[in-house]
């Protein structure tokens, strides 16, 4: 009984073993296996991130104090990327797409609010994004209520009163995290682990396997512990770019860590299975490359995940304050 | 027909008794679809021989090891190796089993010492063993200064080489080659001959398939040819030569023969081939009918050379198939 505890637990660690050398000298494959997680992760942040804040610039003629509180509210909306530009510039910037939208305060702004006239802010919309239109439509509207709200609060007598369900807030990006996370999780654990596999088939070395004495369980075992092994270099570069480059933190690590380990273990038994049946290692690959599309990430998985697993975003997230102008400009 | 054969019941002798038939298979059939690759195959390999299975590609030879060896389960029949049955036993089988397959299945990508480092662990080499023996393994088939190497970087012979030490690593009681020189060059495969015939003398079975008949003649105890999946002839190369090969009259005229009927015609003449000049006459007993045959000859003209010969493997496998071996 022992003994054969002892020769099974062998054979898992010789297929482990062999499979991570494998890996390493196959280099083209690991860099694969290892980078396309990190650039999936790359790529769908700076989806996220220029898609999420409209750039507008504000033409502020006024520079009263109700004129300076409205420009306030509207940079308290979460809709928009601000900017104080003159009426030149804006147009200018409109023109050639850098921008979405020109609000634009009027000369006589605070003269009007405090004699309780009638005020038009003019708002110059680049309606060719429907995303970014309707932010601007539902966000303009939302900032003048919040600036009454805040300047003249016996003005505006039905006030919500919110309870929220979590201590802090979870900004766009941190949410979407998670599915970002799980999305190129799932590349770094297919990818190794359907190449592995495939490999023996497409190399004709699974005859090495089959013909010896070794129980299947254990040489399956043994593969896809190599394949995780071999994972965790992908994760630990996931988690560090989401972490120090994006500056997504998580809020509790062990439920991060408990639910990246989960994620990798379903996607390497996948990953086995596909290289199992696919038998080609370039087959695994291009249906890997596929896979965080067919899970639409971006609005079906945070929900089939855990709400405690919460992630805060970082105040100097090297994204935002670097790439996200560019992506944007 | 489907007969069992368990182990100690109607096999001479236990499993692992050295009576015991190192391989038996009894009315063996495999189908893959409604093609029959192996139909109705009864052997016997006894221990410490060395065995051929000789057939052209797609005669079922390699179904036939695969059968053998528990990867492909048989339609119908049974085999047993070693007096285990592969149905039941194919762990069991797969310990005293050592195999170079075709493809030679070692890992290109990782060193020699690698893929037998790998093989003694799956096959469960004692640890205090292992080191020494890989040690002899590249000892013995002369790749112990390239133990370091990637094996994608060796050459057809060395891959061979090196699956052979490989599957001896385990020291098994039956090997099994399959096409162990293919692709392989005259000199390493002169060096594979000597391997395989140091085997026998270890007192290991080897089962080998091949379609080369000068490696099958150079190295078999005993012979079977296989055709269709069907077993043709089973017996030691020798004497298929003389049992269905009978002797060979090779003669040149001068002039084209027009005699061929008058040859065919004669008792104890098999085949008569012309090419030009030259006539190959197949006969079952040259002691009475080469007389014959030259006065035949004689009379239609003059004879400028005559041979008589022993039949080769290849004329044998033409007689009892009706097809060359490399078709």
């Amino acid at each position: 009984m022992l003994q054969e505890l002892s020769y099974n637990l062998r054979v898992v660690w010789a297929c482990a073993k062999k499979d991570m050398k494998s890996a390493l000298t196959e280099r083209a494959f690991t860099i694969i296996g290892v980078f396309v997680p990190v650039n999936v992760l790359i790529l769908m942040s700076l989806f996220v991130l220029a898609g999420s804040q409209a750039p507008t610039a504000v033409v502020l003629q006024d520079t009263g104090p109700y004129a300076q509180q409205f420009y306030v509210a509207m940079s308290h909306a979460h809709s928009f990327r601000l900017q104080k530009a003159t009426e030149a510039l804006a147009q200018d910037l409109i023109e050639t797409g850098r921008i979405v939208a020109v609000v634009t305060i009027p000369p006589d702004f605070d003269m009007r609010i405090r004699q309780s006239q009638p005020v038009r802010v003019d708002v110059e919309v680049n309606n060719l994004n429907t995303d970014f239109t309707n932010d601007i439509r539902r966000a303009v509207p939302l900032s003048i209520t919040s600036f009454y709200a805040r300047a003249l609060p016996h003005l505006v007598t039905v006030t919500p009163e919110e309870h929220d369900f979590y201590p802090q807030d979870t900004d766009y990006l941190p949410y979407l995290a998670v599915s970002i996370l799980v999305a190129a999780l799932m590349l770094g654990a297919v990818l190794p682990a359907g190449t592995g596999s495939a490999r023996e088939w497409e190399k004709e070395t699974v005859k090495e396997l089959l013909l010896s004495p070794a129980p299947r369980w254990a040489m399956l075992v043994g593969k896809m512990l190599g394949a995780f092994l071999v994972s965790l270099a992908s994760v630990a570069l996931v988690l560090a770019v989401l972490i120090l480059v994006i500056g997504v933190w998580p809020v509790h690590w062990d439920e991060v860590l408990g639910y990246t380990l989960l994620t990798l273990a379903i996607f390497i038994a996948l990953g086995t299975l596909l290289g199992t049946l696919l038998k080609q290692r370039q087959a695994v690959v291009a249906l890997a490359l596929g896979f965080p599309f067919l899970h639409r990430p971006f609005s079906s998985l945070p929900e089939s995940f855990p709400c405690t697993m919460q992630l805060c975003y970082s105040s100097t997230p090297f994204i935002t304050s670097h790439l996200t102008p560019l992506v944007q400009a | 027909m489907s007969k069992d054969v368990t182990p100690g019941a109607t096999m001479a002798g236990r499993p692992g008794d050295a009576s015991v038939p190192a391989i038996e298979m009894v009315e063996l059939c495999k189908d893959f679809g409604k093609f029959r690759a192996v139909d109705h195959l009864t052997l016997t390999v006894q221990q410490g021989e060395i065995f051929g299975l000789l057939g052209p590609n797609g005669s079922g030879k390699t179904t036939t090891i695969n059968m053998v060896s528990g990867l492909s389960v048989p339609t119908v029949g049974e085999v047993s190796v070693m007096g285990y049955n592969v149905r039941r036993d194919a762990r069991r089988i797969r310990q005293i089993l050592g195999s170079v397959p075709q493809e030679t299945a070692l890992y290109e990508e990782l060193s020699a010492w690698t893929n037998l480092d790998f093989h003694a662990d799956l096959f469960g080499v004692p640890r205090r063993e292992k080191k020494e023996r890989i040690i002899r393994m590249l000892e013995l088939v002369q790749l112990l200064d390239r133990k370091d190497s990637r094996v994608g970087t060796f050459s057809g012979g060395m891959k061979r080489r090196l699956a052979l030490g490989r599957a001896l690593l385990h020291d098994p009681q039956l090997i099994y080659l399959d096409e162990p020189t293919l692709g392989v060059d005259v000199q390493s495969r002169r060096a594979i001959w000597d391997y395989i015939i140091s085997l026998r003398e270890q007192g290991k079975t080897v089962l080998i398939t091949t379609n080369y008949l000068e490696e099958a003649q150079a190295l078999c105890d005993r012979l079977a040819i296989i055709d269709h999946g069907k077993l043709i002839a089973v017996d030691t190369p020798e004497h298929l030569k003389q049992t269905y090969g009978g002797s060979v009259v090779e003669l040149e005229t001068v002039q084209p023969s027009d005699a061929v009927a008058q040859l065919r015609a004669l008792a104890g003449v098999k085949d008569v081939v012309q090419d030009g000049s030259r006539l190959t006459i197949t006969t079952q007993d040259n002691s009475n009918v080469v007389p014959q045959i030259i006065n035949v000859i004689s009379h239609q003209g003059e004879i400028h050379s005559i041979a008589v010969r022993e039949p080769n493997l290849d004329e044998v496998f033409l007689r009892l198939t009706g097809t060359a071996l490399r078709d």
